[in-house]
C-alpha cells in the first residue's frame, strides 16, 4: 500500500535513553484529553490510555541489567492498517499533517481497527466514562467526552493543532507553516526531561527533521511497513534491538 | 339479497371506481398533512430566550458593530456571545427605562449570574468549528459577500431585529432546529472549487474534535 | 360512506406512502441516532475564554512551579511554567493531577467532629471554633504541633503555637531536608544545603532519587534535559547509586548497585580515592578525615555495600576528571537516612572542591522568622518527630494533651505506621487541618477542612536542594468551596485566642513580612514572578570526623533480606495518596486488583524458591505483609523491592485498601553520634505463603 503524502506530516521523536518513566506525560494526556479515571486500573483491558509508557528489559539477570521507558502514543501510521478495515469509515487518514482521524460519534464499536493496530494503541469504551462528583468541572473544552461502544486513540492532541492554526489566521499568518513548538501535544510539553520532541517531519527548520533522520533513531515494527510517524530514539543498541523482531543475527540501524 | 352486492365496483359506475381510490388517497393526504404540518409541531418546542435582548437598540441606537460582542480572541478562539460580566460593563446601571433591562441587572448583573442564552446554531460536542477560518479575509478571497452576508449563511440575521426569534427545540435531540447538519458542512468543504484552492479540506478532523 | 375492510385497507395503504414522502421516518431515524449520542450522563464541553495563572504547588513536595490553564473561572489543566526556575517547562506527575484533585471525593467538605461512638458528624464552624478553643484552652502547656509543609511560613505561626501555648514541641514530617540540616550543623555550616545541578558537569547521586523524588526534582530534570540533545553524548553524567534501579538509574548514565543505607560508606570509599590521588581540602580537622577515609578501602567498601571496586574506582576517576563535579548523597526513598550519609557527600564534595563554587555545593542563605518566637528553620530542622513519637512509647516522654496537625498525615506516613498510630492513640484530643481525609484524620477528635494550594495564598521558600536561594507565592487560582476556611488566618486567629502574641494579625501580613526577610518584592510575587538570589553563606567547614566515622557504620540487619521501598511521585506521596488519574501509572505487576506485588531478581528468587506471581509473606518485628512475587532483574541481590504509596486505609477509592504500606517493614533506628532517628535499611524474613 502507498502511503498517503502529505506536505506536512506532524510527528514525534522520543528518546527512549531520556524517559524515566515517571508518568507525567500520562496524565497530562488523560487530562488533556478528557479520559475518565477507573477505580482499578490494574485491570489493563478496561484502562484507557491514549498514551501509554512500557518498561523495556535488556533481559539480562543482575547486574547486566538495563532498564527503559518506551512511551506509546498512537504511531499515525503512513498506511495505517486500523483505517483499511474500518467499515463506516469512522477513522481516516486524510487531512494535511498525517494525523489519524477518528470520529466518536460514527464509530460503531465493531473493534476491527483494535484487532489491526500492531501497536494496541486503540481502546475500547467497555464502561461509560465516569468522573467523581463535581471532577467534570474540570473537563477541557476542547475534546468531546466518549461514551460506552466506541473505540477512541491518541489524536497527536488534534485540537491543539486547530487551535495553532486559528491563531496563526487571526494574525495574520500562514496556517500551513506553523514555527516549529507553535503546535505541541501535551505529552510533550509536559515531560520534564524533554525526552519528546514534536513538529512537521518534513519542515528542516523543526527539530524532529534531523532527529528523524538520526543514525539512532528507528520506528516500532519498521519492518511492517506502517511507515509511522513517531521516531525513537536510543543510543542503546538493545533498546533499538527491541523495536522490532530482530532475529538475533540480524544488524539494527545505528 | 340480490340488491347486495359483496363487490360493488363490478363496472357499473365512474363514481364507485372513484370510491374505489378514494380512501387512499385520503390516507395519503392524512399522512401528508401529519408528517409536514403535525409532525413538526409536535417534534419541536418553543422556547423563548431568557432575556429579551434588542440586537437593533444596540447597532443602531448604540452604534455598535457585530464584533463588538461576537469578536474573536487573541487566541484565535470565538468569543460567540457575551459573559454578563461584559454586558455589565454598560450596564451595571439602568441605561434606559425598559423594565426587562432593569430585570437583567437584578437577575443577572447584580448577581453575577450567566445567561443561558439560547444559541440557534449550537452545534454538538464533536464538532469544531473555526470562526478564524471562516472569516471575511479568506472567503473573500474569491467570493464577494458583505459580513452581513457570511455571517447569515449560518447564523439568522438579527441585527435588525427588536426581539430574538423564537429558538424551537427538538424535542428528541435537544438540539436547535437550525442546527446545521453536516451535509451543509460538505456544501463548501466537499465542493470541488472549494476543495484544494481553499484550506476547505473535507478531512474529518478538520471539523470534528 | 361507511368504511369496509377493503377501504380501511386502502386508507392504510395511502398513510403508508404518504408517511414515506414526508419527514417521519427518516428525521425519527436521524434523530433518533443523534439522541443516541448525547446520554444525559456524560458530561459535555463548556466552553469559556482560557486565561493562564503562574503559581507554584503546594500539593507536589517538588514544589513545582506551574502555569494554570483556566476555562472561564474553572481550573481545567496543570501546564509547565516556562519561566518558573521550579518548571522549566517541566511539571511533576502530581501537581499535573492537581486541578482534577480539587473535586476529589477523599475532599473534607466541611467540619467533622467525632462523636463518641466514633462516627464522624459534620458540625458548624461555630461548633468547631468553640470545641477548639475549649480543647486546647485546657491543653495548653501541653499542645505539640505537626507540619507536613516543609516550605511554607505556616510553619511559623505553628511553631510559635507550639512554643507559647505548648512545650515547645513543633515537628515536620520527616523528609530528606532534616538529616541534612543536622549533618550541615554538625560540620560547623549555617544556612541551608544547595545542589547547583545546573551547573554540573558530573552529578554524582548516592541513594538521592534525583530524577524521581529528591529535592526540586522538576528544575533537576530540567538540567538533565538541558544537557542531553536528544540521541547525542550527553553533556553532563548522571551516575546513581543505589539498591534498585529506579527512575534516576534509568535516566542516568550508570547504576552502580549499593545495599541500601550504606550511601555513607560508598561515599568515604570515593573520599579514600579521591585523597590517594591527592585531593585535600582547606579544614582544621582534615586529617582526622583522612585516616578516617583510610580504612574504606575499596576492597571493604565494597564488601560493605555490596557493589564492585573497579566500578568503584571508575566513578572516583571520573570525579577527578569532571571540571564542576557534584555529588548528592540521600536516600532512594526520600526519608529515613541518617545525617552520617549526608555529612559523607558533604565530605567528597570538600575534596572536590565543590563547596560554594559554580555546579558545586552551595550554601544558602535562611531568611530569619517573622512571626514572634516562631522558631528558626535551624531549630525546625533539629526537632526529630520520630524520635518524639518513639520517646512517647518508651515512656521516656509524655504524650501530650493535645495534637495539632496540618497537612500531615503520620498514620500512613511514618515508619512502622501502625505503631506510630497507637502512640498516637495517647494524645487525648487531636485536630487536623486537612484537605483529604487521610488515615489520620480518621485518628482525629476534630478535623477541619483547609483549601487547597490552587484555592488559596501560600509560600514556597526554597525548598531542600535547590541551588539558589528562592522565595515564591502560590496565588489563588480557583474559588474555594463555601465551607473551607484558609488555615494561614484561622491558625493566626486561634493563636491569638489562646493568648499567643505572633507580632502579625493576618496571615497575609506574615506572607508579606516574609517576602521582605527574603528581600523579595512583594507586589512582583504577586504578579506570579520569583525571586531568587545567588547569595550564600560562609563556608568553612570541618568534616566532624568522630562524628562522621561513629554515624556512617552500618548497622547489622534482622533477617537475610532487604527491603528497598520504591518511591514514585506519580502515586502520591507522605500527604496525598494516589490521585484519580494517577492509578493508572501503576504498574501490571505492581498491583493486580488490590494484591500487592512486590520485586525480585532472578537469583534471589532461586534462593527462596519462589516464581513470578507466588505468593510470600514479608515480616519483621515491626510488621509483615502479604505480597505477590515479580521478577525484574534491576535489584541487588537479597534485595525486595515494595512501591511506596500503596496500602491507603482511607482516601478514596482510586487509593483506599490497594496493596499493602511498606512503611509497616520499616524499623526505627538511631543513629550512632547525632541520634537521629533513621529507617533506610529494613532487614526483612520471607516465607512462602
Amino acid at each position: 500500500m502507498q502511503a498517503k503524502e502529505f506536505k506536512v506530516k506532524w510527528g514525534m521523536a522520543i528518546d527512549i535513553d531520556k524517559c524515566t518513566g515517571c508518568g507525567a506525560c500520562m496524565v497530562a494526556c488523560q487530562a488533556e484529553n478528557n479520559l475518565s479515571p477507573i477505580e482499578d486500573a490494574s485491570n489493563k483491558i478496561k484502562v484507557m490510555n491514549w498514551l501509554v509508557v512500557y518498561e523495556l528489559s535488556n533481559k539480562k539477570p543482575f547486574p547486566e541489567h538495563d532498564v527503559a521507558y518506551l512511551p506509546r502514543p498512537c504511531q499515525q501510521c503512513g498506511t495505517p492498517p486500523c483505517v483499511s478495515v474500518c467499515p463506516v469509515i469512522a477513522t481516516d487518514k486524510n487531512e494535511e499533517g498525517g494525523i489519524v482521524s477518528q470520529i466518536y460519534p460514527r464509530c460503531i464499536g465493531c473493534r476491527y481497527c483494535m484487532a489491526a493496530c500492531p501497536y494496541h494503541a486503540r481502546y475500547f469504551n467497555w464502561l461509560d466514562p465516569v468522573w467523581p462528583e463535581g471532577m467534570e468541572k474540570a473537563l477541557t473544552p476542547d475534546v468531546s467526552v466518549r461514551p460506552r461502544g466506541v473505540v477512541e486513540k491518541c489524536s497527536f492532541c488534534h485540537h491543539r493543532f486547530m487551535m495553532a492554526k486559528d491563531k496563526a489566521i487571526v494574525e495574520g499568518r500562514d496556517p500551513e507553516a506553523l514555527a516549529d513548538g507553535e503546535y505541541v501535544t501535551s505529552c510533550t510539553e509536559a515531560c520534564p526531561n524533554g525526552a519528546i520532541v514534536f513538529g512537521d517531519l518534513n519542515n528542516p527548520d523543526h527539530q524532529v527533521y534531523e532527529l528523524a533522520r538520526s543514525k539512532y533513531a528507528s520506528r516500532l515494527l519498521e519492518r511492517l511497513h506502517a511507515d509511522t510517524q513517531v521516531y525513537y530514539i536510543s543510543r542503546r543498541e538493545w533498546v533499538r534491538r527491541q523495536l522490532d523482531n530482530y532475529l538475533d543475527n540480524e544488524k539494527v540501524k545505528g | 339479497m340480490a340488491d347486495r352486492h359483496l363487490h360493488p365496483a363490478n363496472g357499473n359506475s365512474a363514481s364507485s371506481q372513484f370510491g374505489g381510490a378514494a380512501p387512499f388517497f385520503v390516507g395519503l393526504v392524512v399522512a401528508l398533512i401529519l408528517g409536514w404540518w403535525a409532525f413538526p409541531q409536535m417534534l419541536y418546542s418553543q422556547k423563548h430566550q431568557p432575556v429579551r435582548f434588542s440586537h437593533k437598540v444596540h447597532m443602531e441606537g448604540a452604534g455598535m458593530e457585530c464584533s463588538s460582542c461576537h469578536f474573536l480572541r487573541e487566541d484565535g478562539s470565538f468569543a460567540g456571545l457575551p459573559t454578563t460580566e461584559s454586558c455589565a460593563e454598560c450596564h451595571s446601571e439602568p441605561l434606559g427605562s425598559d423594565p426587562e433591562e432593569a430585570r437583567f441587572i437584578e437577575e443577572y448583573v447584580n448577581t453575577g449570574k450567566e445567561v443561558e442564552w439560547l444559541v440557534y446554531q449550537k452545534q454538538p460536542d464533536n464538532v469544531f468549528f473555526s470562526h478564524a477560518a471562516h472569516s471575511m479575509n479568506s472567503c473573500n478571497t474569491c467570493h464577494d459577500f458583505t459580513e452581513t452576508e457570511l455571517c447569515s449563511t449560518c447564523h439568522p440575521n438579527v441585527a435588525e431585529t427588536d426581539e430574538a426569534p423564537v429558538y424551537y427545540e427538538n424535542k428528541l435531540t435537544k438540539y436547535s432546529k437550525q442546527t446545521m447538519k453536516m451535509w451543509r458542512c460538505e456544501e463548501c468543504h466537499a465542493h470541488p472549487e472549494h476543495y484544494g484552492t481553499t484550506r476547505s479540506s473535507n478531512a474529518c478532523y478538520v471539523c470534528h474534535k | 360512506m361507511a368504511v369496509d375492510r377493503r377501504g380501511f385497507l386502502k386508507f392504510v395503504a395511502g398513510v403508508s406512502a404518504g408517511v414515506m414522502v414526508t419527514p417521519i421516518p427518516w428525521k425519527l431515524l436521524d434523530d433518533a441516532s443523534i439522541w443516541t449520542q448525547n446520554w444525559p450522563w456524560i458530561p459535555s464541553n463548556v466552553d469559556g475564554a482560557t486565561s493562564y495563572v503562574s503559581t507554584v504547588s503546594k500539593l507536589c513536595p517538588s514544589c513545582v512551579g506551574m502555569k494554570v490553564r483556566l476555562v472561564g473561572d474553572r481550573p481545567v489543566r496543570i501546564l509547565p511554567d516556562e519561566n518558573h526556575p521550579l518548571s522549566k517547562g517541566g511539571i511533576s506527575p502530581l501537581a499535573v493531577a492537581e486541578a482534577q484533585m480539587l473535586y476529589s471525593p477523599a475532599r473534607v467538605k466541611r467540619p467533622l467532629k467525632r462523636a463518641a461512638d466514633g462516627a464522624y458528624v459534620a458540625i458548624s464552624w461555630e461548633e468547631a471554633d468553640a470545641l477548639l478553643a475549649e480543647k486546647l484552652g485546657a491543653a495548653k502547656g501541653s499542645i505539640a504541633c505537626v507540619s507536613g509543609d516543609e516550605t511554607g511560613s505556616i510553619n511559623e505561626v505553628l511553631s510559635s503555637l507550639a512554643v507559647q501555648a505548648g512545650s515547645g514541641n513543633f515537628y515536620l514530617m520527616p523528609t530528606e531536608a532534616q538529616p541534612a540540616a543536622k549533618a550541615l550543623a554538625a560540620m560547623g555550616g549555617k544556612g541551608q544545603l544547595g545542589y547547583d545541578i545546573e551547573n554540573s558537569d558530573y552529578v554524582l547521586a548516592i541513594g538521592a532519587n534525583v530524577l524521581e523524588t529528591w529535592g526540586p526534582v522538576i528544575s533537576t530534570r530540567a538540567a538533565y534535559k538541558a544537557a542531553r540533545p536528544h540521541g547525542e553524548d550527553p553533556a553532563v553524567q548522571f551516575v546513581f547509586a543505589g539498591p534498585v534501579q529506579n527512575s534516576t538509574a534509568a535516566g542516568a548514565d550508570q547504576w552502580v548497585p549499593i545495599k541500601a543505607g550504606t550511601e555513607g560508606v560508598f561515599a568515604l570509599g570515593i573520599a579514600h580515592l579521591l585523597i590517594k590521588a591527592g585531593a585535600t581540602a582547606d579544614a582544621a580537622d582534615f586529617s582526622a578525615f583522612k585516616s578516617l577515609a583510610e580504612a574504606y578501602t575499596p576492597a571493604k567498601v565494597a564488601e560493605i555495600t555490596g557493589t564492585n571496586a573497579d566500578q568503584l574506582k571508575a566513578v572516583a576517576a571520573a570525579l577527578l576528571k569532571a571540571r564542576t563535579p557534584l555529588v548528592v548523597c540521600g536516600s532512594d526513598f526520600g526519608q529515613g537516612t541518617g545525617a552520617g550519609t549526608v555529612m559523607a557527600g558533604i565530605a567528597v564534595n570538600m575534596l572536590l572542591g565543590g563547596l560554594n563554587r559554580k555546579g558545586g555545593l552551595k550554601l544558602l542563605p535562611v531568611a530569619e522568622p517573622v512571626v514572634s518566637s516562631a522558631m528558626s528553620r535551624a531549630e525546625m530542622m533539629d526537632k526529630d518527630f520520630v524520635s518524639y513519637m518513639s520517646r512517647i512509647n518508651a515512656g521516656k516522654e509524655k504524650a501530650p494533651k493535645a495534637m495539632v496537625f496540618y497537612e500531615a498525615n503520620p498514620a500512613y506516613a511514618l515508619p512502622q505506621a501502625t505503631k506510630m498510630s497507637e502512640v498516637l492513640g495517647q494524645v487525648s484530643f487531636k485536630v487536623t487541618f486537612t484537605t483529604f481525609l487521610d488515615e489520620t484524620a480518621m485518628l482525629c477528635d476534630l478535623v477541619l477542612p483547609v483549601p487547597m494550594g490552587l484555592e488559596r495564598l501560600d509560600d514556597v521558600a526554597t525548598p531542600y536542594g535547590y541551588g539558589q536561594a528562592l522565595y515564591c507565592l502560590a496565588r489563588p487560582v480557583a474559588p474555594m468551596p463555601a465551607s473551607v476556611k484558609p488555615a494561614g488566618d484561622y491558625i493566626v486567629a486561634l493563636a491569638g485566642k489562646l493568648g499567643c502574641s505572633l507580632g502579625v494579625s493576618s496571615w497575609e501580613e506574615v506572607l508579606q513580612a516574609k517576602a521582605k526577610a527574603m528581600d523579595a518584592d512583594w507586589d512582583s510575587l504577586m504578579d506570579g514572578n520569583v525571586f531568587t538570589s545567588d547569595a550564600t553563606v560562609s563556608a568553612n567547614l570541618s568534616f566532624a570526623a568522630d562524628l562522621l566515622a561513629k554515624s556512617v557504620n552500618v548497622k547489622a540487619q534482622e533477617g537475610n533480606f532487604a527491603v528497598a521501598p520504591v518511591f514514585k511521585l506519580g502515586i502520591g506521596t507522605a500527604k496525598t495518596a494516589i490521585p484519580p488519574y494517577n492509578n493508572k501509572l501503576i504498574r501490571r505487576w505492581e498491583l493486580q486488583g488490590n494484591e500487592l506485588y512486590v520485586a525480585m531478581n532472578g537469583a534471589t528468587a532461586r534462593k527462596l524458591g519462589v516464581m513470578m506471581h507466588d505468593k510470600i509473606v514479608i515480616s519483621n518485628k515491626s510488621g509483615s505483609i502479604n505480597a505477590r512475587v515479580n521478577i525484574f532483574e534491576g535489584i541487588m541481590n537479597d534485595t525486595i523491592t515494595v512501591l511506596m504509596g500503596l496500602g491507603h486505609t482511607a482516601f478514596d477509592q482510586f487509593s483506599k485498601g490497594k496493596g499493602e504500606n511498606v512503611m509497616q517493614l520499616l524499623t526505627v533506628g538511631f543513629e550512632a553520634g547525632t541520634g537521629l532517628s533513621v529507617w533506610n535499611m529494613a532487614g526483612v524474613t520471607i516465607s512462602k505463603a
